[in-house]
């Protein structure tokens, strides 16, 4: 800890780059973001790197194994898997960022209330994380995608209630650490408001750890949000997702190979990735490692 | 250490109140009422408001939320479910039936996890800081980042279409009841195979990584330290003082694995053609059966309690530092 230059961020960071997989997981998510945004400009008509949009139609070749033409093959209605991939992206990237931008909010709010207040509000807290525990996660969330119709938001909403759980356990730790800190005190010692103590002085302090259960939260709302548009309750069709393939590849098992190996493996890269920022960002911030 | 036992079962009890109202208030919040659908899909006006008004009546919809919410509870307290929108049968007897088959899927493969997951996790951490200490934790990591029902549909695949050994999904063959003794347990164990890696293989992943953790945390303790210093051969400070240590925390895997279990079981049950209760949940999704929603709702998470409950008092048992902690 002899080098303490710019500050906690900086050290972590630091620290995090020591890591060559952190790395690479991290260039390949900023890879994978940057083919989501600019999916219409690489997969859309003709005059795009890739030549087919995501829904062209092509029933004379349909389920055509992977070529020339067709990198990734094609499916039982003859898209382009490769440029319905692609798109695919923005609906995993999208929800499992607007997933965990609701949980994290959900989870500060009420770890803060416990952490911050204490006594009667973190007896309540407590009591409400146990309860959303007891639920098999998955469970919850498609009976919500089901009964109040699946859309990007459903999922978005029902993934965000049922993980907030860890954020608000992380938070709530933290605010129980440095609610007695100096800085703490000078705070209310010259008569700042509760909520400008606790979103100013208390929250941006208690947020490292909270990033860590962030992403891993990103790669668990993706898993989830693939494994619902597989069981058809997802994004609704024709929009492309990563698991709707899958779903697909289900039907023609007997022969498409390409429909099961493309999507799955960029799945799996994707949570990866995710998983493996989080762990090492957990590494770098622990002072005990050295 | 009684008052906690005391403590930790009423707010048990809370908890089992807190999951009602959850449930309750999530399926009062969907917009339009279940009857409604339910007639709607008997194709229009197939049945008057007058009947539609009796059958509300019935199922005391036309009461207030609270005198409903009361209702309800009375039959979860005596495990009455209510009857299925479907084939009017009892729930607590549709869930009874399927629960076996998912019982026998879900036991094994959490033997299995174990058995394979706990000793890679204990060994993992006993090579501390060594290379191959580090590429094991990015292994979990892989495991665990697999989504369950690509690896299904990799193992049908491989084993069921390439190499054609294993049957592609289903609980037994066509053939099953024309089989012997000997060839229906043998046709019952082919078909199962499959389903246990798909549920198996991140479960490992979550044990391995659980005991590799609970063992470093039992290797920085004093008395570890002190065992060194006594001059105790590595090996010894590991089995005697180490591992059993370690083998406390699993305790509470219990209470945690059975909701990813739950969870697992709906895919694993869908893609496998399984009938048991993920499956029999996600049908009554789709076709909109309330009672049995409901009711398979409130039994998974009220097994997740009693799991964790459990988890919590086998620990104290099996601690006795925690017991005299929580005096």
């Amino acid at each position: 800890m002899s080098d303490v230059r710019g500050g906690m961020w900086a050290l972590t960071w630091r620290r995090f780059r020591r890591s060559k997989l952190a790395v690479i997981a991290l260039i390949y998510v900023g890879f994978v973001s940057a083919l989501a945004m600019a999916a219409p400009f690489i997969a859309g008509s003709k005059s795009t790197p890739i030549p087919f949009g995501p829904n062209d139609v092509d029933v004379a070749h349909r389920l055509h194994p992977p070529d020339a033409q067709h990198r990734f093959g094609t499916d039982e209605l003859g898209r382009d898997v490769l440029a319905r991939m692609i798109h695919g992206a923005r609906v995993s990237l999208t929800v499992g960022l607007l997933a965990t931008i609701m949980a994290l909010i959900v989870g500060c709010f009420f770890g803060a209330i416990a952490g911050y207040y204490g006594g009667v509000a973190d007896w309540l807290v407590s009591r409400l994380i146990e309860v959303v525990l007891c639920f098999p996660l998955l469970f919850l969330a498609l009976a919500i995608v089901a009964f109040f119709g699946p859309s990007i938001w459903t999922i978005m909403i029902a993934l965000g209630l049922t993980t907030w759980t860890s954020e608000a356990r992380y938070v709530r730790g933290e605010f129980l650490r440095i609610r007695e800190m100096e800085f703490a005190y000078a705070a209310r010692a010259s008569g700042a408001k509760d909520s400008r103590i606790i979103f100013r002085h208390l929250l941006p302090n208690a947020l490292a750890p909270v990033l860590v259960s962030a992403s891993f939260g990103v790669a668990y709302a993706i898993l989830t949000e693939s494994a619902l548009s597989f069981l058809g309750l997802g994004v609704p069709l024709p929009t492309a997702t990563w698991g709707s393939i899958l779903a697909t590849a289900k039907q023609f098992i007997d022969y498409a190979w390409w429909l099961v190996v493309f999507p799955g493996v960029a799945i799996f890269l994707t949570v990866a990735a995710f998983n493996i920022i989080g762990d090492r960002f957990r590494d770098a911030l622990d002072p005990r490692s050295e | 250490m009684l008052t906690y036992v005391v403590r930790r079962l009423l707010y048990g009890v809370l908890t089992f109140f807190g999951i009602t109202i959850a449930i309750f208030l999530l399926v009062h919040s969907v917009p339009g009422d279940p009857i409604t659908f339910y007639a709607g899909s008997h194709g229009p006006s197939s049945l008057s408001h007058a009947v539609l008004a009796e059958i509300r009546h019935a199922h005391h919809l036309d009461e207030p939320v609270l005198q409903q919410y009361g209702w309800w509870l009375r039959g979860i307290l005596t495990f009455d479910f209510g009857t299925s929108f479907i084939d009017h049968r009892p729930v607590t007897q549709r869930i009874a039936e399927r629960l076996p088959n998912t019982l026998i899927l879900n036991v094994i493969a959490f033997l299995v996890a174990a058995a394979i997951g706990v000793p890679i996790g204990l060994w993992s951490a006993a090579q501390s800081g060594r290379p191959i200490e580090r590429a094991s934790a990015v292994t979990f990591f892989l495991l665990y980042s697999l989504p369950s029902f690509w690896v299904a549909l990799l193992l049908m695949q491989l084993f069921a279409v390439r190499l054609n050994v294993l049957p592609l999904f289903g609980m037994t063959s066509d053939e099953y009841l024309d089989l012997g003794g000997m060839m229906k347990l043998a046709d019952r164990a082919r078909h199962l195979i499959l389903p246990v890696i798909t549920l198996a293989y991140a479960q490992l992943a979550i044990f391995a990584r659980f005991s590799k953790s609970a063992l470093t945390e039992v290797i920085r303790q004093d008395y570890i330290t002190t065992a060194r210093a006594k001059g105790a051969t590595n090996s010894a400070v590991l089995w005697r003082h180490g591992f059993r240590n370690a083998l406390i925390p699993l305790i509470t895997l219990l209470g945690i694995t059975l909701p990813y279990l739950i969870s697992g079981s709906v895919i694993v049950e869908q893609i496998f053609q399984w009938d048991g209760i993920g499956r029999l949940y996600f049908e009554a999704i789709l076709t909109r059966d309330y009672p049995t929603v409901l009711g398979l709702s409130v039994a998974t998470a009220v097994a997740t309690l009693m799991a964790s409950l459990l988890a919590d008092l086998l620990y104290i048992a099996a601690d006795p530092r925690i017991r005299l902690e929580a005096r």
